[in-house]
């Protein structure tokens, strides 16, 4: 496998045993500048594993993961975010007491801006570092239009709006590479297609590279009409597509409905 | 009038220890049961300080405070290391401060210095008055909510609400939980070193669990990730046993009963959440002025 330049996410034969179960085995796949793929496949596929792996919460048993080139294997997740990503949770993840503005305001200063001795005198630079602080997190909640619920505290916010809390969190500590695991649980059709143009919209504002992991299947297609989706199944990678193909691939289907003939509903699901 | 000073120099010295654990424990969320161990090492130092070597006493409470923060890292740093959990930390802490307990017990002198043992160390320079604890206790107050309020106190608060998801934002989880462990013994250090100056004597008896979990009970019923309410508990847990000390024996059955009605009705303590602010007085400097204003015209 060769690098290419712009590629800013290369995993090379990912593995990992869970005791005697391998959750994920020998995932490879790389990513370009800017692209926004999908990692879709039945509960238990190791999609939120491979999003572990990435960010470190979980040790691989073999394999490796490339950031722009450099590998980030053994970089402890505070250094893998300071190295540009981010992800978000499949059962969120909030700060629960502190208000929504305080949540977003977290990935501006998780590496404090001006020193120890500043922090307590206060100084003018201190002051005005704050003020930046709280002018970009008060942008950040406009873009998920979250401006009206800044003060409220983050679990009180409905289900929907904290989900794209965290989204703006996220994209608190300017990554590189954003990963998404699940922004569409449980919302309805509405709140679905305002989160596709929320998705949209930071896509092309900010040029993130983007992995979303989502069982909406509606959302997926949509999301990637442009680009592939990864299909996994118990742990390794089945096939990659584009929305019409994976659509319309009988393995894929097979994985999300075992054997049954009639599958035409999977896009509909 | 002495005795009242008494009461006012012990409860200011109860306030600043109480403001240390705060910051650990309400504030980063990491239980200790044994800051009467670094109050010990503050104490020893300053007064040896003072008294040994003819130094200042406001550099040597520094000094003393200074010393407890670097003596925190012994066990921080293992134990923050190794993600020791927050049950096994506190015990750590607890054993920690037992072991220093019992090496001042039995250590007659260091060098030259004769430090007593179990008899205490006696005649030390006198320099706590009431206008000395009142100024301790407002400059730790400021800097404590200096310190809260700033990035490196914000994420503090981020740990102590979801670690995983803190250090996944990027916060250094070591480099957070060491700055809150060094500032809490700091303040306690400094409060060991007020209560010598006071006493005039230190004894290795004053550094006991007691001490240890009467600070966590302070913070446990003021509430967590609030400054005012362990000063308020603070001063209350000291206040009343001293004027009432006919229920003395009684204390720690009462102290039993209201940690467990504080546990079951208020798990976030009386003043949880409640930060110190002058947003009160603001609106009602607002409303003054509202009321004033058509007067005028």
């Amino acid at each position: 496998m060769t690098t290419h330049a712009n590629e800013i996410l290369s995993i090379r034969h990912l593995t990992v045993d869970f005791g005697g179960v391998r959750a994920v085995n020998d995932v490879s796949f790389s990513l370009r500048n800017g692209e926004m793929v999908a990692l879709i496949g039945p509960n238990g596929a190791g999609k939120t594993t491979i999003f572990n792996l990435i960010t470190n919460a979980v040790q691989p048993t073999g394999g490796e993961i490339l950031l722009n080139g450099r590998n980030i294997l053994g970089k402890s997740p505070d250094q893998i975010c300071r190295l540009g990503i981010s992800r978000t949770f499949q059962n969120i993840r909030l700060f629960p007491q502190m208000t929504a503005y305080e949540n977003v305001e977290l990935g501006l200063h998780s590496t404090p801006r001006y020193s120890l001795a500043e922090a307590f005198l206060r100084t003018a630079r201190a002051r005005r570092i704050e003020s930046d602080t709280r002018q970009k997190a008060l942008e950040l909640l406009e873009m998920v239009n979250l401006q009206e619920h800044a003060h409220a505290r983050a679990s009180s916010l409905p289900y929907g709006l904290q989900r794209r809390l965290e989204i703006a969190r996220a994209m608190a500590t300017s990554p590189q590479l954003l990963l998404l695991d699940e922004p569409a649980a449980g919302m309805n059709e509405d709140e679905c297609n305002e989160l596709i143009e929320l998705i949209r919209k930071i896509h092309n504002l900010m040029k993130y590279t983007i992995i979303i992991i989502e069982h909406h299947m509606a959302v997926v297609m949509e999301l990637c009409r442009d680009s592939r989706i990864y299909v996994l199944n118990l742990g390794s990678l089945l096939t990659v597509g584009a929305p019409q193909e994976i659509q319309n691939n009988p393995d894929v289907i097979k994985a999300y409905l075992g054997e049954r003939k009639n599958a035409r509903d999977l896009s509909a699901s | 009038m002495g005795y009242i000073n008494a009461i006012l120099i012990l409860c200011g010295i109860n306030i600043i220890a109480a403001l240390g654990v705060s910051i650990l424990t309400g504030y980063t969320g990491l239980f200790s049961i044994g800051h009467a161990g670094f109050m010990a090492l503050g104490g020893y130092i300053s007064a040896i300080l003072v008294k040994e070597f003819g130094v200042h006493f406001v550099i040597a409470l520094l000094a003393g405070g200074a010393f407890a923060g670097i003596c925190s890292f012994i066990i921080g740093y293992p134990a923050f290391r190794s993600r020791l959990r927050g049950d096994y930390f506190a015990i750590a802490t607890l054993g920690f401060s037992e072991a220093i307990r019992l090496l001042l017990n039995n250590t007659q002198e260091i060098g030259t210095i004769k430090i007593g043992a179990a008899f205490g160390y006696m005649n030390i320079p006198s320099h706590t008055t009431v206008l000395v604890v009142v100024i301790a206790v407002l400059m730790a107050l400021y800097f404590a909510h200096m310190f809260v309020t700033s990035q490196y106190g914000k994420n503090c608060i981020a740990v102590g609400q979801d670690e995983v998801a803190a250090q996944m934002m990027g916060v250094d989880l070591l480099k957070t939980k060491l700055l809150a462990l060094f500032i809490s013994a700091f303040y306690a250090g400094v409060a060991g070193g007020l209560l010598g100056f006071y006493f005039a004597y230190l004894s290795p008896s004053f550094f006991t669990i007691t001490k240890s979990s009467d600070l966590l009970a302070a913070v446990v019923f003021g509430g967590i990730q609030s400054l005012i309410g362990p000063v308020i508990t603070a001063f209350v847990l000291i206040a009343v046993p001293e004027l009432l000390r006919a229920l003395a024996e009684w204390r720690l059955i009462i102290y039993g009963f209201l940690f467990v009605i504080v546990m079951i009705y208020r798990p976030q303590g009386l003043l949880g959440y409640v930060e110190m602010n002058l947003h009160f007085a603001k609106s009602w400097w607002a409303k003054l002025r509202r009321k004033s204003k058509p007067a005028e015209g």
